[in-house]
């Protein structure tokens, strides 16, 4: 037998009683459960708006008993951050980097700060893991354009390169013409053992450690600023010019971008992220420097 | 009052229905109009280039905010990557703001002097030449399209109607103040004058000679986030 319905009350509407079977709509009561739930909701509401901001005034708002705030919280992470590094980060401050680089602790320490540091700022254009891209040196070989040493890598940082390779055809204010041009990237082509023309890089070569001038920072033998010789006399290293005989290019290798480079300059930069600061990018502090440096030099197995 | 009184006369229903609703109003909508707190001043904000202008309307046309927020929000681990949290003045100037909710890719409210020029150039050509892992798609028609700006005028009369103060200055002189930022090496003392000595004059596409739909998102993109002097600023109580 089916249960009787207990009897409950109803809202006292009726409809289509016409025909003797009014429709009625009980009044049942709401679940215990979903009741309570509801007033310790409203509870709830009461305490918070007591403990945190919470209405609007004409003048600013409740700002509750704890006077918490989420950027006093983000004030308060970032202190809280600052001095669990402080202990290290002083160090860090005063030590040389040699000295970083002999203490594997402080090392490791560094070298993740500075890969974080690196991420942000330098993969945009180094790429991830400093692998690099056309314009961009790669930092994961042992070629430098302008050192490798932990003093040399920081200064880079710090203070910035540019290079100054300049035009040569005369389209390009350069004073060299097309033929002239041609000889001289037959010439660098050789230096790299690519195909050549023999008699134009003859030729090239005459310009290239005369007229041209090109030996005056590549070195007699193309080798670079920072390998090469003019003459018997070391060349200034901080020039930056490129070891042309290894096969390793900046602004790839073929003919036509030889070419390119010879014929219109290339004036690459690399912008100054500390003292020598010029409004690219963020400006970083000396620390995060330091740290960068560290890695960077890591990245190409730190062999200098 | 009972319930049944209620529900039986629709027009006390109705009022009482929109005297409900309006609390939520009033609490809620309101004081955004009057607090310190949300429409704090802060120096430097200005209403956009004309470049810049056409920019942002590429970077809405290419739904770039589909991927890109910004909005660096008050945590450490957004200021500490992007900088400093977005403030509600540096978007005063938007219609619509593009604050954005989803982050595909990085967070650019303050992209702005981040990276070169160049390196934005090659990245809408082909992200992966220079963040090989990135999902991002190549914009290479960008470079190809040169920029309709016949129309900058009239976009600029727009946004003066809802609200961005444009001087009459600033919309007579519009095609030549686009024209001087584009164009390296021409003659922007006007520009400057009228939208101040931050702005940022660059050969943004790498083609002197053209005026490029590149150019316009790029003076975009160097101009986001960087219009602030935060080294001026100081947070109002919050």
């Amino acid at each position: 037998m089916a249960d009787e319905k207990k009897p409950v009350e109803t809202t006292g509407h009726q409809w289509d009683d016409d025909e003797g079977y009014p429709l009625k709509e009980y009044n049942n009561p709401l679940p215990k459960w979903w009741l309570y739930t509801f007033y310790a909701t409203i509870v709830w509401a009461v305490i918070y708006w007591v403990f945190f901001p919470a209405w609007p005034t004409l003048s600013g708002f409740t700002k509750g008993t704890l006077g918490w705030s989420q950027y006093k919280q983000l004030d308060e992470e970032i202190a809280t951050a600052k001095a669990a590094q402080k202990p290290f980060d002083d160090q860090l401050a005063k030590m040389s980097l040699k000295e970083i680089s002999q203490d594997p602790r402080l090392l490791q320490y560094a070298i993740s700060g500075g890969k974080a540091v690196f991420g942000d700022n330098c993969a945009p254009c180094h790429g991830s893991g400093g692998i690099g891209a056309k314009g961009f040196p790669t930092l994961v070989d042992d070629d430098w354009l302008y050192g490798g040493s932990l003093a040399a890598i920081h200064e880079t940082i710090d203070s910035g390169r540019t290079g100054a390779m300049p035009a040569h055809l005369e389209a390009h204010d350069g004073s060299f013409n097309t033929a002239q041009v041609e000889n001289l990237t037959d010439y660098v082509l050789s230096l790299s053992n690519q195909p050549h023309d023999a008699a134009q890089a003859f030729k090239g070569k005459a310009l290239f450690n005369g007229e041209a001038g090109c030996n005056g920072c590549h070195g007699d033998l193309g080798n670079g600023s920072l390998k090469g010789t003019m003459e018997g006399e070391a060349l200034e290293a901080s020039v930056g010019a490129p070891n042309l005989t290894d096969g390793i290019w900046l602004y790839g290798g073929s003919r036509k971008a030889i070419n390119q480079s010879i014929a219109k300059g290339r004036n690459g930069k690399m912008p100054a992220w500390g003292s020598g600061f010029e409004g690219f990018g963020r400006k970083l502090d000396p620390l995060s420097i330091k740290e960068v440096s560290l890695y960077v030099h890591t990245l190409s197995g730190g062999s200098f | 009052m009972k319930h049944d009184t209620i529900e039986k006369s629709i027009p006390l229903m109705s009022i009482l229905v929109v005297l409900v609703i309006s609390i939520g109003g009033l609490v809620e909508i309101v004081p955004l109009f009057y607090l310190d707190s949300v429409i704090e001043k802060v120096e430097g904000m200005r209403p956009y280039t004309p470049l810049e202008l056409k920019g942002r309307d590429i970077y809405l046309r290419e739904g770039c905010y589909n991927c890109h927020s910004q909005m660096i929000r008050p945590f450490r681990d957004e200021t500490e990557r992007y900088g400093h949290y977005s403030l509600a003045a540096e978007s005063q100037y938007d219609h619509p703001f593009q604050w954005g909710s989803k982050r595909t890719g990085p967070d650019l409210a303050r992209v702005g002097g981040k990276y070169s020029s160049l390196w934005h150039q090659e990245h809408m050509r082909r992200p992966r030449n220079l963040v090989p892992e990135s999902v991002m798609p190549n914009y290479p028609w960008l470079e190809k399209n040169s920029l309709d700006y016949a129309d900058i005028a009239k976009r600029m009369e727009v946004m003066q109607t809802i609200g961005v103060p444009y001087s009459a200055s600033m919309i007579q002189n519009a095609v030549a103040d686009l024209e001087a930022q584009a164009i390296p090496d021409s003659e922007s003392d006007a520009l400057l004058e009228r939208y101040g000595d931050k702005v940022v004059l660059d050969d943004f596409d790498g083609d002197a000679k053209r005026i490029t739909e590149l150019d316009a998102l790029v003076a975009y993109l160097q101009m986001l986030g960087t219009l602030v002097d935060f080294s001026a600023y100081t947070a109002q109580e919050r």
